[in-house]
């Protein structure tokens, strides 16, 4: 499982251009509100149009907020050799993303971290390297 | 001399069973048992020749230096976003992105040719369209339409796909590069298509923008569609974008 997501990593390397390829990026996230929370995975639905995951996020009051984070289409990131399994229920993660316009708990992921420093790239390919 | 005999007769038997992929004109190219270029098979989405402007999108955009210029009236083609999504992305709403749009997505695509048909299966929304290589007239009376009437037929190993009757529609995905420029073609377009074989991996696919509503004249871009067989095990995943469309203009449903 490994080897995977070290390509993955030379893949977001080598980009370099700013790309969006999340075609509903500009109607429903804020990329001037970036997020980056630690948290548990609660779910995956890994679904079109694209993928959300849920994590349980313990704030500094130690209030326990569930958010969601969307991803890239299910068939872009299966072609990528990324399935499924590369978020797990119950795993701890770092999320990096873009907050929803609406000001809810929801928001874009664009990369996934787990504590070993392994990264899943939720987002389409193009996307990791979002502003 | 014996020996140059024997070579050239080896080289007639190889050519008699070799019909599929020896044609004198164009090198090792699929070909349909009547030897028509065969385009049946799995392919990345139209990409940039070398050169080209990119956007900022993921899906391949048009080029300005390309464009014919503006005619008067066809300011509108620089419609501005208005702030409400289901002008400004429509797609976030589900609704298609027509051709040549959703051609250009970042997506498999999957050919199937017949005599009598080209279908084009595109992952992006599930895109399917159907065009008919019989010979056929385009449809008369139908409403306009996202995807557009096409008819196609060959010229030489070219195959010119020309699709009309579109309704008013996003053309590309520039706006995600510049929100000032949302490039919509008006319903007097009508797109040529020129697909053909450069090598066995890459097809040139010209694609000629006919809007007199909006330019002084027609104009062109060509990409490549670089053949994927490797996608082909895996196949295209479904796209249904109803199942789980949590955020439609930024108005997400509670978690």
């Amino acid at each position: 499982m490994i080897r995977p997501f070290y390509s993955f990593l030379l893949i977001a390397l080598a980009g370099s251009a700013p790309l969006l390829a999340h075609h509903s990026f500009a109607a429903e996230y804020d990329d001037t509100k970036p997020i980056k929370v630690i948290g548990t995975v609660t779910k995956v639905e890994w679904q079109n149009p694209h993928i959300w995951f849920y994590l349980d996020v313990k704030g500094e009051d130690g209030k326990v907020t569930n958010y969601a984070f969307s991803g890239g289409a299910p068939g872009q990131l299966m072609r990528r050799g990324i399935m499924k399994s590369a978020i797990q229920v119950g795993s701890t993660v770092t999320v990096d993303g873009f907050k929803a316009k609406d000001g809810s708990n929801n928001a874009f992921g664009s990369k996934v971290t787990y504590p070993d420093g392994r990264m899943v790239f939720t987002a389409n390919q193009e996307d990791q390297t979002k502003r | 001399m014996k020996k140059l005999t024997i070579q050239l007769s080896l080289l007639a038997a190889a050519a008699a069973f070799a019909p599929v992929y020896a044609q004198a004109s164009t090198p090792a190219i699929p070909r349909t048992a009547d030897g028509k270029p065969d385009f049946t098979g799995t392919y990345q989405w139209p990409t940039y020749l070398p050169g080209a402007e990119r956007g900022r999108s993921s899906a391949t955009t048009f080029d300005r230096k390309n464009f014919a210029p503006l005619k008067p009236g066809g300011e509108a083609f620089l419609e501005p976003r208005t702030g409400d999504p289901r002008h400004d992305e429509p797609r976030d709403f589900c609704m298609p992105a027509g051709f040549p749009a959703g051609m250009l997505s970042a997506n498999a695509m999957q050919f199937f040719q017949t005599k009598n048909y080209l279908t084009i299966v595109h992952e992006f929304q599930r895109m399917s369209r159907i065009i008919p290589l019989d010979g056929r007239p385009h449809r008369k009376d139908i409403e306009p339409s996202f995807y557009g009437d096409p008819v196609g037929h060959w010229e030489g190993d070219t195959l010119v796909i020309v699709t009309k009757n579109f309704k008013r529609w996003m053309m590309d995905d520039y706006f995600y590069t510049d929100p000032k420029e949302f490039r919509m073609h008006s319903d007097a377009l009508t797109t040529t298509e020129r697909i053909q074989w450069k090598d066995k991996d890459t097809i040139s696919y010209l694609l000629t923008i006919d809007d007199p509503k909006t330019f002084t004249k027609p104009w062109s871009q060509e990409f490549q569609i670089k053949a994927k067989p490797e996608w082909d095990a895996v196949g295209l995943f479904e796209y249904v974008c109803e199942e789980n469309n949590r955020c439609p203009g930024g108005k997400c449903q509670g978690n």
